[in-house]
């Protein structure tokens, strides 16, 4: 008797025999990373989600005034923080652009804030800072007589300051990013614009600009987002106070764990994903155009 | 197949008897976690060190430990408790005041019953009760913890930078008002003309991350007889007299600073900030919970790795140029009473070695041990064992007489002994917080106190 399997009956061969070598291979290089990638990234992130996920953690932040404070002082990083150093960046990318050999050595010294580490870049500005002992107050102690601003213990001020380290240390990233925008346009169109009697800024607002805008705005929503995580910039320099007064939204959760309160804690970095994933969102948008 | 069975069964039986005969030798070389505060001085982590070496010699129990700075323990503790990997033993400088009673209301801690109470004739008045906290699962007291050692607030003053000023140590005024005037309006414009340098006449502690700032208010409070809750944690804020009282102890304490007289980052100082003020001479007189700051300078005139100009400058500032001193009288005359915060470690309700733990803290408070750990500290802590306050220690020189004396004159405990729900405020230090709004943030002290009020209120109410 004769037995007609369908192809369904047939039993598909194991899927390494259905993989190619170079595929198994693939596979067996990639489950490292992705064995990593699950322990530290995709485990860390769902147990925080988890331990905020109590509704009252929110109602508990929301009554809080350091973290409407906190929410506050994030917003003012991201709107002048960033776009003041986007800014100055476009601007010194420009500098940078000449070429003479001298200016080749600058951006060698410039780019140093960005290379050193955190830590002691941060602790040596805290230590200059220092209303009492900082060697800024000390000269002006020394030529005025005055004690000298309290750099780090007036809110207003200390939050300035956290800025300005904030500039002052990824600034030569973005200028560097800009640079080689700006490296990138056509030698020509500036040579036809001499002909035509353009002057610097009529170079910049038709032919720098209009290049750059891209990349410009692509560099803006990346600096957003790595902003919103900046926690040394103000972790180092103020450790949030005085009075807590100086947090941002990526430091507050230390705060909440030295209180004790670890849901609080988790729910504050939970807080800042609205800012994030629009802004991730619409940036994979445009890198995808 | 039978000789498969056969084989698997001989096997089965082997590993049986193998483990049988390993299982004591396992018990023996049990391992147990114990996480301490780093202590200030080497001399008090080496006393630690060698009572852990005796233990291990003792019991044949291996212990694992883990020092961390004392700012980092409950953030870590509370981590390990979030994780359920909690050490076996702990002890912070900060448990008491910060955490402990809350701890120990959420069920969290192992009672130490069985290991206190055989010891507790051997412990001096007020300090074992500290660790005799509220359980809200079991609803009832117990000791949730074990007292170790004990502090109170005292005065350290340069007295040759006073008379640099152009002072004498018997020119300090005992008057409340008048003191602080001296220090203020006399001594700090004086030292800055004798020596050019950027000084201050106090350092007044303001941090929010620091127990300083709120233990040197309570004194603040003390001396204008705020009460804040009755023997019964019952809270008393709403008295007038408690509210009139705090807005003239908050005026005073940042009278201070509006005036200029404390350095201006004392409001973000954290506890060995004003010690580090004080080492640098960038200011005159400081309140201190403990005489670390002398105590720093004892260490220095004893450290061989320290050169002999070194040694003698130690010497020097320990012998001759320190003063530890108290308070003056409060505004209405009376001597003021001082805080003591006896200090207490712990054990947790899912700690892995319970027994192990119970074993290594009644080991470590036997008093060969427990005494040259406190004394190890060099009278930055005071004992709260009878024996060792009977310690010759205590009599050595002026600055742990002065300490002794004003733990023999009687102390008074802090509210969140009464209340735990203090430890969350002390936490939250909602002292020092009230102390920033009005100095950097320029609230009226009134308004500054209506808001401290409202927050007692809402937490420990």
């Amino acid at each position: 008797m004769a037995i007609t399997l369908s192809a369904s009956d047939v039993p598909s061969p194991p899927l390494s025999a259905r993989l190619s070598p170079p595929q198994v291979w693939g596979i067996v290089l990639l489950a490292p990373y992705l064995l990593v990638f699950l322990a530290f990234v995709v485990y860390p992130v769902c147990y925080g989600l988890w331990l905020a996920r109590h509704p009252a953690s929110y109602v508990a932040l929301y009554h809080d005034p350091i973290f409407a404070r906190a929410a506050v002082n994030t917003l003012i990083f991201l709107v002048i923080g960033i776009n003041i150093k986007m800014l100055i960046a476009l601007f010194l990318s420009g500098f940078f652009a000449q070429q003479r050999p001298w200016i080749r050595w600058l951006s060698v010294i410039f780019i140093l804030p960005w290379a050193v580490p955190s830590i002691p870049t941060i602790l040596s500005v805290r230590f200059m800072l220092n209303p009492e002992w900082g060697v800024v107050n000390q000269l002006i102690f020394k030529f005025t007589g005055d004690d000298g601003p309290n750099w780090l213990n007036d809110p207003a001020v200390a939050l300035a300051m956290a800025i300005g380290v904030h500039i002052w240390k990824s600034l030569p990233f973005w200028t560097l990013i800009l640079l080689t925008g700006r490296l990138a346009i056509s030698h020509d169109l500036y040579e036809a614009s001499d002909v035509d009697g353009a002057n610097w800024w009529q170079k910049f607002r038709y032919i720098t600009w209009p290049s750059m805008q891209t990349l410009y705005i692509t560099c803006t929503l990346l600096s957003m987002i790595w902003t919103l995580g900046d926690f040394n910039s103000v972790y180092l320099l103020t450790g949030g106070g005085p009075a807590d007064l100086t947090h941002v939204l990526s430091t507050l959760g230390i705060r909440y764990l030295r209180l004790d309160q670890l849901s609080l804690a988790m729910a504050s970095i939970v807080c800042a994903m609205p800012f994030v994933l629009p802004l991730v969102y619409y940036m994979m948008k445009r890198l995808s155009r | 197949m039978r000789s498969k069975v056969i084989g698997a069964l001989s096997l089965a039986v082997a590993a049986v008897g193998l483990f049988a005969a390993t299982a004591p030798a396992l018990a023996q070389g049990k391992t147990i976690t114990v996480w301490w505060g780093k202590g200030f001085y080497k001399s008090e982590d080496d006393a630690l060190l060698e009572t852990i070496k005796k233990f291990e010699a003792k019991t044949g129990i291996k212990v694992e430990l883990s020092q961390y700075a004392i700012q980092d323990m409950i953030p870590k503790t509370v981590a390990a408790l979030d994780s359920g990997t909690v050490p076996d033993v702990a002890y912070s400088d900060t448990y008491d005041v910060l955490a402990q009673g809350k701890w120990a209301f959420e069920g969290k801690l192992e009672d130490l019953s069985d290991i206190m109470l055989p010891m507790k004739d051997a412990f001096a008045p007020n300090t074992l009760e500290a660790a005799l906290l509220y359980n809200d699962v079991t609803k009832k007291k117990s000791y949730y913890g074990f007292p170790l050692k004990q502090q109170s607030m005292h005065v350290q003053i340069w007295g040759d930078m006073l008379e640099k000023a152009g002072f004498k140590a018997a020119d300090i005024p005992t008057k409340w008002e008048d003191y602080w005037t001296f220090w203020c309006d006399k001594v700090q414009p004086a030292i800055r003309k004798a020596t050019g340098q950027r000084t201050y006449g106090v350092g007044q502690p303001m941090g929010v991350e620091s127990t300083d700032s709120f233990q040197s208010f309570y004194t603040f409070m003390d001396a204008y007889h705020v009460k804040l809750v009755d023997d019964d944690g019952k809270l008393l804020v709403d008295d007038a007299k408690v509210r009139d009282g705090l807005i003239h102890a908050l005026k005073d304490y940042t009278d201070t600073y509006i005036k200029g007289c404390t350095p201006p980052s004392s409001t973000t100082w954290k506890d060995p900030d004003n010690n580090v003020a004080f080492h640098n001479k960038t200011i005159v007189m400081t309140h201190n919970f403990t005489i670390s700051i002398a105590a720093k300078w004892f260490e220095d005139s004893t450290n061989p790795a320290l050169t002999d100009a070194q040694r003698a400058a130690g010497k020097q500032a320990y012998e001759q140029d320190i003063i530890t001193a108290s308070f003056p009288k409060a505004p209405d005359g009376s001597t003021i009473k001082y805080r003591s915060d006896v200090k207490t470690g712990l054990i947790f309700a899912n700690a892995k070695n319970k027994a192990e733990g119970k074993q290594f803290i009644a080991f470590l408070m036997q008093e060969d041990n427990v005494r040259p750990y406190v004394e190890g500290a060099l009278g930055r802590w005071f004992p709260v064992t009878k024996a060792s306050q009977a310690s010759p220690f205590w009599q050595a020189d002026r600055h742990r007489k002065a300490v002794w004396n004003q733990f023999t004159g009687g102390t008074a405990p802090f509210d969140f002994t009464k209340n735990w729900k203090f430890t969350i405020l002390n936490n939250e230090n909602v002292w020092a917080k009230a102390m920033n709004r009005v100095v950097s943030e320029k609230v009226p002290v009134d308004k500054a106190v209506d808001e401290l009020i409202a927050r007692i209120k809402q937490v420990a109410g």
